[in-house]
């Protein structure tokens, strides 16, 4: 058992690591892509910066919980990206009939098609979450409790496309809601939760999750609270088990296809 | 032995169907009307050890979907398979380890890595320590005569260059059986020899079992003692290349195999 762990592990990383070389190919479109991603970013923050000048508080946040929420958002989705980038065009694969070369291998088909390609701006957007990860967190615990929260926050983003995408089984386009609904995490999390009320908030935290992705996060970073850490962490595993449950019970439906396609 | 145990075999997909035009698409939101097509119905067969068969039929005719059930990359919806003692369905990984497969058609190597990095990428997916891939790799590269271009990146190798890296790669673990699915598909015809050759080759000296399936009459002929054409999903005919040829002795393997084709489009 240990042994086909350590050996999907093996493969897993040299997968992202075969993924980092073709990104690399071009030093020059690798460089500016991961530039352009941190500079894209920070951009935001110079708005909210002035904002902040003319207000003490944006629904209920201070600028520090702002740039926690842009850098944790950042982190998390980069750090999803560079990893699992395939889960958020996992629709296409499914509709296209792609999964045929994972399923002949003997490795679990679902880590095989998660870590075979990587996006290379998302780079980008975890170096810039580090960095105000570093700015913004007290003390060497709290930039732990940080990193804690960008790897529970790219479990929910990963796994949130992942349950979304499976669904590609059974419906057609589900890519077009896949999409929007995960870049609705990225949306409504760089804003304050405070200014959401009433359904949109029940939304946010019930069928988008950004409330368990950033927000509660985001609180935990300012006030530790035991039983909300359970709750963050729980979740992240909890959406993890059912959007692997529903990949699986999906899979058995799966048609494959005929087309004409390179491994690129 | 038998390689291959396949029984009563069957797999329905349902496709959408739509009235043509804007106004059909409109309709199909609202009453949507979907068609079952029995892609594979009832087809049984068995395959020896070490045997080399042609699994062929016209376009659409099952094919694919009936590798694609044996090799565990779909489910059937009725019947059972065996590939060397294992069912596909329920232990698609550990039969993983002792087939290979090659679809003409889909590449699954990197394009961006040298054919070398692609060889010990899939050793690792095979659990090869790093010892065995490098022998192996430099036994197959000696066989398959890679050397000239086992370093250049697979983005820039000819057609017939990638087909001979696919079969390496496929053949890394030392599969048991190989499935073939159109390998010599857009080759030119001395490419297409050399491939049959090492086929044969590997079939000689390894004893892999091979299950090919092409709409190349020469590959059949080469490369086949035995043919299984199908149609619309069912086998129509299950015999020795040698019979089928002494059995229609004025014609050659094309003109019968159009034949049956022909006569089975006009049942």
């Amino acid at each position: 058992m240990l042994t086909a762990v350590k050996n999907q592990m093996r493969v897993c990383l040299l997968s992202i690591k075969y993924n980092m070389m073709r990104e690399m190919v071009n030093k020059v479109t690798f460089l500016t892509n991961v530039g352009f991603m941190v500079l894209n970013n920070a951009s935001f923050l110079v708005q909210w910066a002035i904002l902040f000048r003319l207000r003490g508080d944006v629904g209920g946040y201070t600028f520090r919980e702002i740039m926690l929420l842009w850098g944790l958002v950042a982190a998390s989705f980069g750090l999803s990206h560079i990893l699992f980038a395939r889960v958020f065009s996992l629709s296409d694969l499914i509709i296209g009939g792609k999964l045929d070369a994972y399923l002949v291998q003997p490795k679990n088909v679902l880590a095989s098609v998660l870590t075979s390609a990587t996006d290379v701006s998302a780079i980008g957007d975890f170096l810039y979450g580090m960095g105000l990860g570093l700015i913004c967190s007290r003390g060497v615990g709290g930039f732990f409790l940080y990193l804690l929260f960008t790897v529970t926050g790219a479990v929910v983003f990963t796994a949130f496309a992942l349950l979304l995408g499976s669904l590609s089984f059974w419906f057609v386009r589900m890519d077009m809601l896949q999409s929007q609904m995960v870049m609705g995490i990225v949306s409504f999390g760089t804003y304050p939760d405070g200014i959401f009320k009433g359904v949109s908030r029940f939304l946010l935290y019930f069928v988008i999750p950004v409330g368990m992705a950033v927000w509660q996060p985001v609180h935990l970073l300012v006030s530790f609270d035991a039983g909300m850490f359970f709750t963050v962490t729980g979740y992240a595993a909890f959406l993890v088990v059912a959007a692997v449950a529903v990949f699986y019970r999906g899979l058995r439906r799966y048609a494959s296809g005929n087309l004409m396609e390179a491994r690129m | 032995m038998q390689a291959i145990k396949v029984e009563d075999l069957s797999k329905t997909f349902r496709i959408k169907r739509k009235e043509k035009g804007m106004r059909g698409s409109v309709k199909a939101i609202f009453h949507p009307q979907t068609e079952e097509i029995h892609a594979v119905n009832g087809v049984s067969f068995a395959v020896e050890e070490g045997e080399m068969l042609a699994f062929i039929g016209p376009n659409g005719a099952g094919k694919s979907t009936t590798i694609k059930m044996l090799t565990g990359i779909l489910y059937p919806d009725g019947g059972r398979v065996e590939v060397l003692g294992i069912d596909p369905t329920k232990k698609r990984r550990q039969l993983a380890y002792r087939i290979g497969t090659v679809f003409g058609q889909k590449e699954q190597l990197w394009t961006h890595l040298t054919p070398y990095d692609n060889f010990r990428f899939f050793g690792a997916i095979y659990d090869l320590s790093e010892r065995e891939t490098e022998a192996r790799i430099a036994e197959l590269a000696e066989r398959f005569e890679l050397g000239g271009f086992i370093d250049t990146p697979v983005r820039n190798l000819s057609l017939g260059q990638r087909i001979r890296c696919e079969i390496v790669v496929s053949l890394i673990h030392r599969p048991m059986v190989l499935f073939l699915d159109e390998p010599t598909i857009g080759l030119d015809p001395v490419v297409k020899e050399n491939i049959r050759e090492l086929i044969r080759q590997m079939n000689r000296e390894e004893h892999t079992t091979i299950f090919l399936t092409s709409h190349d009459v020469g590959d059949i002929e080469k490369l086949c003692r035995r043919i299984i054409i199908v149609n619309d999903g069912q086998i129509v005919l299950d015999d020795s290349v040698e019979h089928l040829k002494s059995h229609y002795s004025e014609h050659s393997l094309e003109d019968i195999i159009v034949e049956i084709y022909k006569s089975q489009e006009e049942n």
